[in-house]
C-alpha cells in the first residue's frame, strides 16, 4: 500500500488537529466528528486515521491519554499539546491561503 | 527542545514495545466496538453490524502495521529479526557457519597482524617532536655511499644550510658506566651539542650540552639515560650538577634523559644509548676521518626535496682541502630520518603486506564460495519467501544481515587470531624490527579490521546475491530446490580457480624465500662459530689482556682464546675509514673504505678464518718494533690488484680522535686472510684490515674456542677477569652462533612469514574444493546414481568428481603461474642465490598445488562412489 499523498496527509492531519482543539477526542470520535462536520462528505479511512494519530503523536503535536470513554470501557483520548496548536495555526492559515487561491483559480477562469 | 521530546517519544515507543504494541490492540479494538455497537443501534443485527464495522475497518492487521511504521523503529526492528533469523539459520548448519568464521578469522587475523607491524613500523612517526622534519644527511665519495660524515664536513654545511635550522652528529660506541659500583659495559653517544635537543623536547633533569660545554678547559659533562640514573643512582635527582668517577677521570652529570628515550638510525645502530657527552664543530681538520651520522631537522616550510638540492650545491662547495687536487667528489645524500630507518625492512613488511592481502582475497572467495553453495541449498526456502511476497530488497537485506553476523563473529574471532599471530611474530622478528618495540594492536588496527571484515562481507554478500537475482521462482519451486542450474556452479568454480591462481603466487613467493634461507644458511661466513664464546671487557692494557688470554687458555676445556675488536656480525660501534696504498692520489686515498679491527695474535684460528698468506701476529708486533697490519683477501685484491700485497705499505694515520686514538702512519702488510661476513651473510660491505692491538687499544670481545660445551666457562672467566682487576666489567657473554642466528633472522622471519601464509591459502583452497565438490555431488546425486544403475564403474565416478576438482585447479595454476611471472621479480632484492624465475621453485609448487587438491577432491570423490543407486534414485 502506497502513502497518501503530501496534500491528503497535510489535510488528514489538519482536520485531526482541528476536531481535537476544543476536547480531547479518542480515534472513533474524531472520525465520526469530521464525518459529521463536513455533512458526511469526509469519510475518514481507519487505514489513515490510526497511522496519522501515532505519527502526530511521535511529533509530539498531541498528547494520548487512556481514560473512560462515554459507554464507561477505557479509549485514548488525543489532546493538542502546546506545539500541536502552534502547528494547527500555521496549518489552518496554510489551508486558507490555499483554498482562497484554488477558489480565485476557479472561479475567474 | 522539540527534538528531545520526540526522542523520548520514540525511545518510549522503543523500549514500551510490547506495551505499546498491546495499547494499539486495544484501541484499535475500541474503535471497533463502538462502531458496532453504532450500527446495532441503527437498527442492524449483532451479526451484520459486525460485519459492517469490519469492512468500515478494512484490513486491521494493515491499519496496525502502519501504525506501528508511524514509530519510527521499522527498519531496526526487522534489522533485529534478520540478526536473529540469520544467528538461527547459522546455529542451524553449524559446520558451514564454523568453517566461514574460521576462514574469515584466519583471513582477517592474519592482516591484523601483518598491519599491525606495518603500523608500527611503516606507518607510525618515530617518537621524536617533529618527527616528519627529521633528515638523515649521509656523505658519499668514490664508491662509498651512506657514509658517516666528519666534523669538517658537518661544519662546512652547517656553515650554508638555510633548509635545515638544525644540523647535528652522532656516533655510537662502547665505554663504561659512570659512578661508583661494578664496572659495566654501556653504549655511549659522542655527540655535537644540538643533537640531543633535536630529537628530545626536553630532559626530565637538568639540562642538554651548550657551547660552553665544548670549551677547551671545560669540565667534561655528561647526559645520562633515564635507565641509568634509575638504575645505578637510584633517581636520585640532586645527581645532577654533581662531578662522578667516569673512565679513568671524572664527568659532570648536567641532565637526564626522559624514560624511553631512545635512538633509532638506520642500519643495526644500537638504540639503548646510556651515556652521551659533547664534541666541539669545527673546521681545524679538513682532511679528518668520517664518524658522525648527521641527522638534519628541516626549516618550517621547507622539503626534502629543497633539501636535497641545496645539500647539491654545497657538496660541490666543499671537501677542497687539497690546494693542488681540489677533489669534490663529495656527495650529499639527505633522506627522511624514517624512511631510511625502515629501509631494510621495509620491502618485506610490503611484501608480506600484499600476501597477506592475498589470503584475505581467497578467504573472502572462500566464503563467498561457501555462501554460494549454501543459498543454492535454500533455494527452495528463498523461493517460498519469495513467492509469499517478500521483496528483493528484503530478502538482500536478510542475506547482507546474515553476513554481517558472520563477519562481525569472524572478526571478533580474528582479534584474537591476530593478537596470537603479532605474538607470533614479534617472537620471529629480525634485530632490525628490535627497534620499534611498541607493536601493538591499536585503534588503527581495531579499525581496519572492521574495515576489511565490513567489506568482506559486502564482497561476499554480492554472490548469492547473483543467485537470487536471476532466480525463477516457479521453475526452482518445480525442481523442489534441486537446482541444477548451471550459472552458480561456475560462479564457485570460479572462486575456486581464483583462490588456486592466488594460493600457487603464494607459493612461489615462499618456496624462492625459503631457498633463499636455505642458502643463507650454508653461507661461509669466513669464520666457525661453533664452539666459539665471546664476551665484551672494557679497554684493558696490553699486559692485562695478555695475562688473561694466558689464564684463560689453560682453562679445562678451552682450545684457544684471543681478543677481537668488533666481533663479526655485529654490528655495534663499528670502526671504518680510508685507508691508502703507498703512492696513493689524493682521490686514491679518499675512495676505499676498510673494516678497521684490532686483534691478539691467534685471532683467525680461534674463530676458524683462513689465513691465506704470510703470518699472524705475534707477541712483538707492538709499537716498538716494525707497524704490521693483516688484510683480507678484498682489500688487497682492491689496493694491489694482480699483485703481491705482502710487503707492501699502508696508511692508516686516520683514525678518528677519541678516547681511543690510533696513529701508526705506516703499516706493512704481514698477511692476508680470507674475507670475514663482517655484517651480513649475503653482501660483502667492506673489506677487512686487522692490526695488533698494541697498535690500537680498545675495548675488546675475547673470544674462546672449546673443545664441546663447557658449562661453567663464564662464570671462570668472569673470575679469571676480576682476578686481574676487578674494575674491569665483562658483558655479552654470548656464542658467536648467536650472532650468526642473528644474522639469518631477517630472511628466518621473510621465509617463516610467507611459508604460514602459503600455508593458510593453501588450507583455504583445499575448503574451496572440497566445499564446491561436496556440493556438487550432493546435486548430482541422482545423476550417479543413474550413471552406476546403467552400468558406470566406480573408477569412472571417481575420475569424473576429480576431473571436475581438476579442471578448476589447472586453471589456477595457469592463472597463477602468468601472475607469478608479473609479481615475482618483486621479490628480487630479498633473495639470495636463486634467482625470482626459477624452474625448479614453480615445478615444486605446482606439483604441491596438485597434491593437495587431488587430496582434497578425493573425499567428495570417493563418497560419489559409494553412493546406493537405489537410494539416489528414490531420493528423486
Amino acid at each position: 500500500m502506497g502513502k497518501p499523498n503530501d496534500l491528503v496527509q497535510g489535510t488528514l492531519d489538519l482536520l485531526i488537529l482541528k476536531t481535537i482543539s476544543l476536547e480531547p477526542k479518542h480515534g472513533w470520535a474524531i472520525a465520526k466528528r469530521i464525518q459529521q462536520i463536513s455533512g458526511e462528505v469526509l469519510q475518514v479511512q481507519q487505514g489513515s486515521l490510526y497511522p496519522a494519530l501515532h505519527r502526530l503523536e511521535q511529533r509530539a503535536w498531541i498528547k494520548a491519554k487512556w481514560a473512560e470513554s462515554e459507554t464507561g470501557r477505557q479509549a485514548k483520548f488525543y489532546s493538542l499539546t502546546a506545539a500541536g496548536r502552534t502547528q494547527l495555526e500555521k496549518e489552518a492559515a496554510n489551508w486558507s491561503r490555499l483554498s482562497a487561491a484554488i477558489d480565485l483559480v476557479v472561479e475567474t477562469s | 527542545m522539540m527534538w528531545i521530546q520526540q526522542l523520548w517519544l520514540r525511545l518510549q515507543t522503543l523500549f514500551g514495545r510490547s506495551r505499546t504494541e498491546q495499547r494499539l490492540q486495544d484501541e484499535v479494538q475500541f474503535h471497533v466496538d463502538r462502531e458496532i455497537a453504532e450500527n446495532i443501534a441503527a437498527g442492524m443485527s449483532a451479526e451484520e453490524a459486525r460485519h459492517t464495522a469490519m469492512r468500515t475497518f478494512g484490513n486491521v492487521t494493515l491499519v496496525r502495521e502502519d501504525a506501528r511504521q508511524a514509530w519510527g523503529w521499522v527498519w531496526l526492528e526487522q534489522l533485529v529479526e534478520d540478526l536473529r533469523f540469520g544467528a538461527r539459520s547459522l546455529r542451524k548448519s553449524p559446520g558451514f557457519a564454523a568453517v566461514a568464521i574460521m576462514t574469515l578469522a584466519l583471513g582477517i587475523g592474519a592482516n591484523t597482524a601483518i598491519f599491525s607491524v606495518v603500523n608500527a613500523v611503516l606507518l607510525r612517526p618515530l617518537p621524536y617532536p617533529d618527527a616528519n622534519r627529521l633528515a638523515i644527511i649521509w656523505s658519499g665519495l668514490g664508491s662509498v655511499n651512506r657514509a658517516v660524515a666528519s666534523t669538517y664536513e658537518l661544519f662546512e654545511i652547517r656553515q650554508r644550510s638555510k633548509e635545515f635550522d638544525q644540523i647535528g652528529g652522532i656516533w655510537i660506541t662502547n665505554g663504561t658506566l659512570p659512578g661508583e659500583g661494578e664496572p659495566e659495559q654501556v653504549k655511549v653517544g659522542e655527540v655535537t651539542a644540538n643533537f640531543l635537543p633535536i630529537l628530545c623536547a626536553q630532559p626530565a633533569l637538568g639540562r642538554f650540552f651548550n657551547a660552553e660545554d665544548d670549551a677547551p678547559n671545560a669540565a667534561w659533562a655528561i647526559v645520562i639515560s633515564y635507565g641509568v640514573w634509575a638504575r645505578r643512582f637510584g633517581s636520585n635527582p640532586a645527581i645532577v650538577g654533581q662531578s662522578v668517577r667516569y673512565g679513568n677521570g671524572s664527568a659532570v652529570i648536567v641532565g637526564v634523559l626522559p624514560e624511553g628515550f631512545r635512538i633509532i638510525l638506520p642500519g643495526n645502530v644500537p638504540s639503548n644509548v646510556d651515556v652521551f657527552y659533547s664534541v666541539p664543530v669545527n673546521n681545524a681538520d679538513p682532511g679528518g676521518p668520517g664518524w658522525l651520522h648527521l641527522i638534519g631537522h628541516l626549516r618550517p616550510g621547507s622539503t626534502f626535496a629543497r633539501a636535497q638540492s641545496e645539500a647539491d650545491a654545497i657538496a660541490t662547495q666543499i671537501h677542497d682541502w687539497d690546494g693542488n687536487q681540489n677533489i669534490s667528489g663529495l656527495r650529499l645524500t639527505v633522506l627522511p630520518l624514517q624512511a631510511d630507518d625502515v629501509r631494510e625492512v621495509r620491502g618485506t613488511l610490503l611484501l608480506l603486506f600484499g600476501g597477506v592481502g592475498f589470503v584475505l582475497l581467497i578467504a573472502c572467495a572462500n566464503v563467498a564460495n561457501l555462501l554460494l553453495v549454501r543459498s543454492t541449498k535454500r533455494a527452495r526456502e528463498t523461493t517460498v519467501r519469495a513467492a509469499l511476497g517478500a521483496s528483493q530488497g528484503r530478502l538482500i537485506r536478510q542475506l547482507l544481515a546474515e553476513n554481517l553476523l558472520l563477519a562481525t563473529i569472524g572478526a571478533a574471532v580474528a582479534l584474537g587470531v591476530g593478537w596470537f599471530a603479532t605474538r607470533a611474530i614479534l617472537a620471529t622478528r629480525p634485530p632490525s624490527l628490535v627497534i620499534f618495540n611498541d607493536v601493538t594492536p591499536d585503534l588503527t588496527v581495531l579499525a581496519f579490521t572492521m574495515a576489511v571484515a565490513l567489506l568482506a562481507s559486502a564482497f561476499f554478500g554480492l554472490a548469492p546475491i547473483f543467485a537470487i537475482g536471476r532466480r525463477d521462482l516457479a521453475q526452482t519451486l518445480k525442481e523442489g530446490g534441486r537446482s541444477t542450474a548451471a550459472a552458480p556452479r561456475n560462479w564457485s568454480n570460479f572462486l575456486v580457480t581464483v583462490e588456486i591462481a592466488l594460493g600457487f603466487v603464494l607459493l612461489a613467493g615462499t618456496g624462492l624465500l625459503m631457498r633463499t634461507f636455505i642458502n643463507i644458511l650454508h653461507v661461509d661466513p669466513g669464520f666457525r662459530a661453533e664452539n666459539v664464546v665471546s664476551f665484551q671487557i672494557s679497554t684493558p692494557k696490553y699486559e692485562m689482556l695478555h695475562e688473561l688470554q694466558k689464564k684463560i687458555a689453560v682453562l679445562p676445556g678451552v682450545r684457544s682464546v684471543s681478543a677481537v675488536s668488533h666481533l663479526p656480525l655485529v654490528e655495534a660501534g663499528n670502526w671504518y675509514a680510508n685507508y691508502w696504498k703507498e703512492g696513493a692520489s689524493v682521490r686514491e686515498q679518499h675512495s676505499v673504505m676498510a673494516d678497521h679491527r684490532s686483534i691478539l695474535p691467534g685471532y683467525f684460528s680461534t674463530v676458524g678464518a683462513t689465513l691465506l698468506q704470510g703470518r699472524d701476529f705475534t707477541e712483538t708486533d707492538d709499537v716498538a718494533h716494525q707497524h704490521v697490519a693483516i688484510l683480507d683477501n678484498v682489500l688487497a685484491q682492491e689496493l694491489w690488484p694482480n699483485e703481491e700485497a705482502l710487503g707492501k705499505k699502508l696508511n692508516v694515520s686516520d683514525s678518528p680522535k677519541g678516547p681511543y686514538q690510533f696513529e701508526r702512519d705506516w703499516v706493512v702488510v704481514v698477511g692476508v686472510v680470507k674475507h670475514v661476513q663482517c655484517h651480513s651473510l649475503t653482501v660483502m660491505v667492506r673489506p677487512q684490515i686487522y692490526v695488533p692491538f698494541q697498535l690500537a687499544p680498545r675495548p675488546v670481545s675475547i673470544v674462546v674456542l672449546t673443545a664441546g660445551t663447557v658449562p661453567n666457562l663464564a662464570a671462570e672467566a668472569r673470575a679469571q677477569v676480576g682476578l686481574l682487576n676487578k674494575n674491569m666489567a665483562v658483558s655479552q657473554v654470548v656464542p658467536l652462533t648467536e650472532y650468526l642466528t642473528r644474522a639469518r633472522s631477517h630472511s628466518r622471519f621473510a621465509s617463516l612469514l610467507a611459508a604460514a601464509l602459503a600455508a593458510i591459502a593453501l588450507l583455504l583452497a583445499c575448503i574451496g574444493i572440497y566445499g564446491v565438490l561436496s556440493y556438487s555431488v550432493a546435486q548430482r546425486t541422482g545423476e550417479i546414481g543413474v550413471r552406476m544403475a546403467i552400468g558406470a564403474p566406480r573408477w569412472r565416478v571417481l575420475r569424473m568428481v576429480l576431473g571436475q576438482g581438476l579442471k578448476s585447479t589447472a586453471l589456477g595454476l595457469v592463472g597463477g603461474f602468468l601472475l607469478s611471472l608479473v609479481l615475482m621479480p618483486l621479490l628480487a632484492g630479498l633473495l639470495f642465490g636463486v634467482v625470482a624465475s626459477d624452474r625448479v621453485n614453480y615445478i615444486l609448487i605446482s606439483g604441491v598445488v596438485i597434491g593437495v587438491s587431488v587430496l582434497a577432491a578425493l573425499l567428495p570423490a570417493w563418497r560419489a562412489t559409494e553412493i546406493d543407486p537405489i537410494v539416489a534414485l528414490r531420493h528423486e
